[in-house]
């Protein structure tokens, strides 16, 4: 019997397509990082500075919340609390009654899709359109993002050009430069109608009350500008101290994220405009939002929160370029949705998610603020095995493995007889279905046939021979 | 009802604090090194290394960039960019080398969202240019539209040698006074771009496809 979890991920290891395609992307973000990086003068120490600012920060995150409320009032912003996505979006549904809001526009935002917002303005009437191009074509498709950077790295421009011709009714077409041409035409639209505009932030300035958006399209600039009034859905851990330390932070963003040295637009907001100005929104409102943060800041995985969502860690770990991101199961994907879900929404559903890892360490390699995720992920398997979250069978299959392996002679006994039957097994260097209990583990990959001798038999030999 | 939305509010506030508060006492989170620096500032460069980093790190972003040794280069620059289109400018008494002077009939701030919706190409002044990363920094004011920089396809920045920074943190240092008055900020570092369908590169989503950058003495 196989775990939603396990069945997810064997749709994905099935799916050509959708591995090639991750393969190709991962590994073009992964090459652009790097050279990013290259043209980056005391890379390690922003690296560090930026780490450690953000695990200070976050030891005084009640007062640090309080310093931001209250620099957010200051500059005219209105601020609302959340426990958890219901209450947030109730909140913002509020907000937009009051406003008489008919058309929200949407820039990219992972928390909205955290507290799925968008179905709770369509449920009190009210249009609502995501304007990043991936994100479009995701709420065109009725489908969800499956990385945090690039929403449809899974879709192929095919694939886009038939959702877009069955959704807005325009001539198919598979190049992208016509599609975003499209989308453009079309966003535009609401762009110039829309009295709400919604986004997440990349940042929170503590200092000076500030929300820092970066997007590359300019969706970004246009929601913070055009409507009436601007809404900001945040995670209580996205603070960073000064000014000067966003500098750092936007440093090392877009290089991790897409390779550049920075967004095309990077938009500071800090309250709605003064009463004789004629562009702005007439009110900001700042929701801050809870839903299991500070659950995580409690525990074992408190670093986490560290995470400015550049997405590196997706593209460099070796079961997310496999599985891709939907195979998660929730909004957030990679190493650190493997961390982030069980936190948020608790181990005991989310419990193979920790076990997503081949803990390979290039997560933390790539991590601009150097997370230790394969430790918190070990963390958290030594915690679910704790709580008996782990199955009958895994428990077995490891109480006998570990009376195996103390024994040097079981051990040797049980690896001859292994090595013997998968020898037998097959005449070709690769084994393509095991005998057994082990042939889950060919269903999706091959194994390759053991030497005929083993390490120590070898050894022995040789020393004989000398 | 109002009183009660404010309890809510309040309820919501404590309760998230308080939740924080008691998570700060068992959170497991690493601490710096004593000897690592907490801070690193950026020293300043003179002007001239900064004018010839600015103008590579933009033309490789693709801003087309144009360097005018007197205002009436400036505005013969800019009159030769606009000639036969239709202009959305700020106003033209915060553009810098008299350039209202040479810009009439155009769509401001003041007009409709339409009429700027209309318009072929914005031109703006600017409050930094940021040298490293080839950005250009917009404080929101009256008369200076931010949807200038945003509707056109087309966006013409004209900026004076003494906006050049070497970096975002000397900008935020030396208009500390004017960025905390403002009600916002706009970095922009190149033409709107996505990369959306399967990593190919495309200009021109939302915002302008082309920026052009006059800077002047």
């Amino acid at each position: 019997m196989s775990s939603p979890f396990q069945q997810r991920v064997l749709a994905a290891m099935g799916d050509q397509g959708l591995r090639s395609a991750l393969d190709r992307a991962t590994a073009q973000l992964g090459d652009r990082r790097k050279n990013a990086f290259s043209s980056l003068d005391h890379s390690d120490l922003i690296r560090d500075i930026s780490r450690y600012a953000k695990m200070d920060l976050l030891r005084d995150l009640s007062g640090n919340l309080q310093r931001f409320e209250h620099a957010l009032q200051d500059n005219g912003a209105q601020v609302h609390w959340a426990e958890d996505g219901p209450r947030a979006n109730s909140i913002i549904v509020d907000i937009a009654r009051q406003g008489r809001v008919k058309l929200a526009v949407k820039s990219k935002s992972m928390v909205t899709e955290e507290t799925h917002l968008n179905e709770a303005l369509e449920h009190a009437g009210m249009e609502v359109v995501d304007t990043d191009l991936g994100e479009y074509i995701v709420q065109l498709a009725r489908s969800r993002p499956s990385h945090i950077i690039a929403p449809i790295i899974h879709m192929s421009r095919a694939d886009v050009g038939r959702v877009m011709e069955q959704r807005i009714g325009v001539p198919f077409s598979d190049d992208p430069q016509t599609l975003a041409r499209y989308a453009r035409e079309r966003l535009r639209t609401y762009f110039l109608r829309a009295d709400m505009g919604i986004t997440g932030a990349n940042f929170g300035v503590v200092e000076t009350g500030t929300i820092c958006l970066v997007t590359n399209e300019g969706n970004g600039g246009m929601v913070t500008t055009l409507p009436r009034i601007h809404v900001v859905l945040m995670g209580i851990e996205k603070l960073v101290p000064t000014l000067a330390h966003l500098d750092l932070f936007l440093k090392i963003l877009a290089r991790s994220a897409t390779g550049q040295k920075l967004s095309v637009y990077t938009t500071l907001v800090s309250g709605p405009r003064a009463r004789d100005h004629e562009s702005g929104p007439e009110e900001v409102h700042v929701i801050l939002l809870d839903n299991g943060r500070s659950n995580i800041l409690a525990g074992e995985t408190a670093e986490i929160l560290g995470c400015i969502r550049c997405g590196a860690c997706l593209n460099a770990c070796p079961v997310y370029k496999n599985i891709g991101g939907h195979a998660y199961g929730d909004t957030y994907s990679g190493p650190i949705g493997a961390i982030v879900t069980p936190g948020l929404k608790g181990l005991h559903d989310w419990k193979d998610l920790p076990g997503a890892s081949s803990l390979c360490g290039a997560c933390r390699e790539v991590c601009p603020v150097r997370l230790d995720i394969p430790k918190m992920l070990l963390s958290l398997r030594k915690t679910s095995i704790e709580q008996g979250l782990s199955t009958f069978d895994m428990r077995m299959a490891m109480t006998a493995f570990g009376i195996v392996a103390r024994s040097p002679n079981l051990y040797r006994f049980f690896a001859a007889l292994v090595r013997w039957v998968l020898r037998r097994s097959t005449q070709q260097a690769w084994v393509k279905t095991a005998p057994g209990l082990a042939a889950g583990w060919t269903k999706v990959r091959d194994l390759k046939v053991p030497a005929a001798k083993n390490f120590q038999q070898q050894w022995r030999a040789r020393k004989r021979g000398k | 009802m109002a009183s009660e939305k404010a309890w809510q509010v309040n309820r919501a506030r404590d309760t998230i604090l308080a939740r924080v508060r008691l998570a700060e006492r068992t959170a497991l989170l690493p601490r710096a090194p004593a000897e690592m620096p907490r801070h690193l500032e950026f020293a300043s460069q003179p002007a001239e290394p900064c004018l010839e980093r600015f103008q590579r790190e933009a033309r490789a972003l693709g801003i087309e960039t144009f360097l005018e040794a007197s205002a009436a280069g400036v505005r013969n620059r800019i009159k030769t960019l606009v000639i036969n289109r239709r202009v959305f400018s700020w106003d033209p008494e915060l553009l810098p080398y008299d350039l209202g002077s040479i810009l009439d009939n155009v769509v401001l701030s003041r007009d409709t969202r339409q009429e700027q919706a209309l318009a072929e190409i914005g031109v703006t002044g600017c409050d930094g240019a940021i040298a490293e990363t080839g950005t250009l920094a917009m404080l929101s004011g009256r008369g200076k539209s931010r949807a200038a920089a945003l509707l056109p396809p087309v966006h013409v920045a004209v900026a004076q040698r003494s906006d050049l920074c070497l970096s975002m943190s000397e900008f935020f240092r030396k208009k500390s006074g004017k960025l905390r008055a403002a009600a916002s900020c706009s970095f922009i570092t190149g033409p709107s771009r996505t990369a959306d369908i399967e990593l190919t590169l495309t200009v021109g989503v939302h915002g302008p496809g082309r920026v052009i950058v006059v800077i002047g003495p």
